[in-house]
């Protein structure tokens, strides 16, 4: 027999007390675990979306510049056929990226020949448009059908081929297979129209962009702006997102050293979606951690302040036969550790089986800003699974602390004549 | 409790080592704001080997007595020697370590930790010490046998009789081979005829392996069975007498 047994059998005096604190502590985990895994699906969603499905990349390189005074004077801030091919050069031999991909964006009009709006279009090449789109969808999601249209795709034989949002093509009554125009101002400010075929329509996600949203094979958007072998940025792929930012440092460092005025940006940096959602999840995750932990500190407190009263005597007897204050403390302490341990294992198995359900129920819902639907997924954050754990435990060691250090200050003789 | 009654205090004239030693030992307690003294300038001897009964009426001062020989509580006034050493001198952890390995502790209701098994209880102080599993399991069991209750070392207190739980708080007190046992009316609770046999145990474990027993009783048949009583009175030692 050691303390651990002593405070296991002491959890089983009043096996109710017991089991209603146990499960208290144990919904709050399972709460806070759902909500995490859910936040944690919403994030490497999202975070999938911009770097796969928005073609951001990891990296995006560009000229100093670029991002504000290259607004208004583009031309002025477009990387040559030549730089392009330098930077190219530099980068060939870092063994983290995966894919270069020159990129040129520009807005214009698009007809089909009766009516007419506003597009704005990525120029990319079809190969790094499938590259960059690899990994984009979970095989759960890929199951579930709901993100079939959000795949892009151009025809590399077809040099006038180009995908235009489902927004758009709806809009312009456009069929897959039809005709359009597209009319923009070359870099010089002449126009220039071209006429293309619609290759593929797809659905970007989002409702703010889905009716004028367009990708047009690289050489096509350098022949719309006249703007022969330029491009505006680099898209950069990697081989670990988790790398981003240290490699994003180093290439900076590289590329200056080797005499480039560049400018780095992370997908995190370019996707303020992205950004907003994850700041406004932590803020809720935050809050109801808050809350569980507050409830949970209440729960233990009240279970070891009232165990602690109902085993006065039994906390004099051990004091008088030689059990220190220190001992009394460690033994509520351990009681409370175990019954935290406990809830905190049965919360997790109550995790799995909740989003076990979730999961296999197939419930759907069109998040805000969404043009579509999307399925309701939990994933196991197993960090934060850890750091709940670890948060509980250390608030059920703070609650149980002032009741068992008191108990254990109380004077032998009442402790022992307590009734 | 009167403050005018006489004091007599009767030092023994024995053989054997003296164990315990009061020294004008007082004990005032604060009810609200009324002091109350429930011993005053005790004097009194304890020696090794004895079997001494403390006798005397409600609120005569028996238990408070106990608390301060069993190192339970301190005195307001006065000293209290063990083996020669003051008592006073020692922290609150060197008292409770102390106290774990001299004395042992039989209580007037029992005071069995329900939750475990006779053995379990009688355990628990080779437990605090820091005797291994084993060895704990060993000694209990033998403490365990020694008072009769071999065949229930894996009973939990709500399963034994009365005379049966204090036979199991007997072997918890002896289980750390004390030098001292304190025995807060130990009969208080149970029939006469299990008085008795606890007594008879006590006496018996007190003459088999030399432990000096102290306790308290109302019961004055039980005062036969002692060689020494000592009658308290109002917080003052009335009469000390040895039995031949």
């Amino acid at each position: 027999m050691n303390t651990l047994t002593l405070a296991l059998r002491g959890l089983t005096r009043n096996h109710r007390r017991s089991i209603v604190t146990l499960l208290a502590i144990a919904f709050g985990f399972a709460a806070i675990s759902l909500f995490a895994g859910y936040t944690h699906n919403i994030y490497s969603g999202l975070a999938r979306q911009s770097i796969h499905g928005e073609l951001l990349g990891h990296l995006t390189l560009s000229k100093r510049g670029m991002s504000t005074a290259g607004k208004l004077d583009p031309q002025r801030y477009l990387l040559t056929l030549d730089e392009v091919a330098r930077i190219e050069a530099a980068l060939q031999h870092e063994p983290q990226i995966t894919l270069i991909a020159p990129r040129l964006a520009f807005s214009g009009l698009v007809t089909n020949g009766r009516a007419s709006t506003i597009f704005i279009a990525e120029g990319i090449s079809p190969q790094a448009m499938d590259r960059l789109q690899e990994n984009m969808l979970t095989e759960q999601e890929a199951r579930s059908g709901m993100y079939d249209r959000l795949a892009k795709k151009l025809d590399p034989a077809r040099e006038s081929g180009v995908a235009l949002s489902a927004g758009l093509v709806e809009l312009l009554h456009l069929h897959v297979g039809g005709e359009a125009i597209l009319l923009v101002n070359t870099l010089s400010g002449q126009a220039n129209a071209m006429d293309v075929t619609v290759d593929g329509s797809f659905n970007t996600g989002n409702a703010g962009t889905n009716d004028k949203f367009a990708f047009v094979p690289l050489a096509l958007a350098q022949s719309l702006l006249d703007a022969e072998g330029r491009a505006d940025r680099l898209t950069l792929l990697l081989e670990d997102v988790t790398q981003t930012e240290a490699i994003r440092d180093r290439l900076l460092a590289k590329l200056s050293a080797a005499g480039f005025d560049l400018e780095i940006a992370t997908w995190q940096e370019l996707s303020s979606f992205y950004r907003q959602v994850h700041g406004m999840f932590n803020m809720i995750f935050g809050f109801i951690f808050s809350i569980v932990l507050a409830v949970v500190l209440m729960s233990v407190a009240n279970s070891v302040g009232m165990t602690v009263i109902e085993r006065t005597r039994e906390i004099g007897t051990l004091r008088a036969i030689g059990l220190k204050r220190s001992g009394v403390i460690r033994l509520f302490a351990t009681e409370t550790l175990l019954l935290t341990l406990l809830g905190c294992g049965v919360g997790f198995l109550l995790t799995v089986g909740v989003r076990y359900g979730i999961n296999g129920s197939h419930i759907a819902y069109t998040p805000p800003n969404g043009a579509n639907a999307v399925p309701l997924l939990v994933d196991m954050d197993y960090p934060r699974i850890l750091l709940t754990m670890v948060l509980m435990l250390a608030v059920g060691m703070l609650a149980a602390f002032l009741p068992s250090f008191r108990s254990a200050r109380q004077h032998i003789i009442d402790a022992l004549g307590h009734v | 409790m009167s403050l005018s009654h006489p004091r007599v205090s009767v030092p023994t004239q024995r053989p054997a080592s003296t164990l315990l030693q009061l020294r004008e030992v007082g004990r005032r307690f604060m009810l609200g704001e009324t002091p109350i003294d429930a011993l005053h300038a005790i004097r009194f001897d304890i020696h090794a080997g004895e079997f001494l009964a403390v006798w005397g009426p409600s609120g005569s001062g028996k238990s408070t007595l106990m608390n301060l020989i069993g190192l339970i509580d301190a005195p307001t006034t006065g000293e209290i020697y063990f083996d020669g050493h003051c008592t006073g001198d020692l922290s609150d952890d060197e008292l409770t370590a102390f106290r774990g390995k001299n004395i042992g502790f039989i209580f007037q209701g029992f005071n069995l930790m329900p939750v475990l098994s006779a053995l379990e209880n009688v355990m628990l102080p080779l437990h605090i010490r820091g005797v291994g599993g084993r060895e704990a399991r060993t000694r209990a069991t033998a403490a365990l046998q020694d008072v009769g209750l071999a065949k229930f070392i894996h009973s939990r207190p709500d399963k034994l009789s009365g005379g049966q739980r204090q036979r199991v708080a007997i072997a918890r007190a002896l289980v750390v081979e004390p030098r001292l046992v304190i025995a807060d009316e130990p009969t208080a609770n149970l029939d006469s005829h299990n008085s008795l046999m606890i007594i008879d145990m006590m006496r018996e474990m007190n003459r088999a392996r030399g432990v000096t027993f102290v306790f308290t009783t109302h019961d004055p048949r039980l005062l036969a069975h002692v060689d020494r009583k000592v009658l308290l009175q109002d917080g003052c030692i009335e009469r000390d007498e040895s039995t031949p």
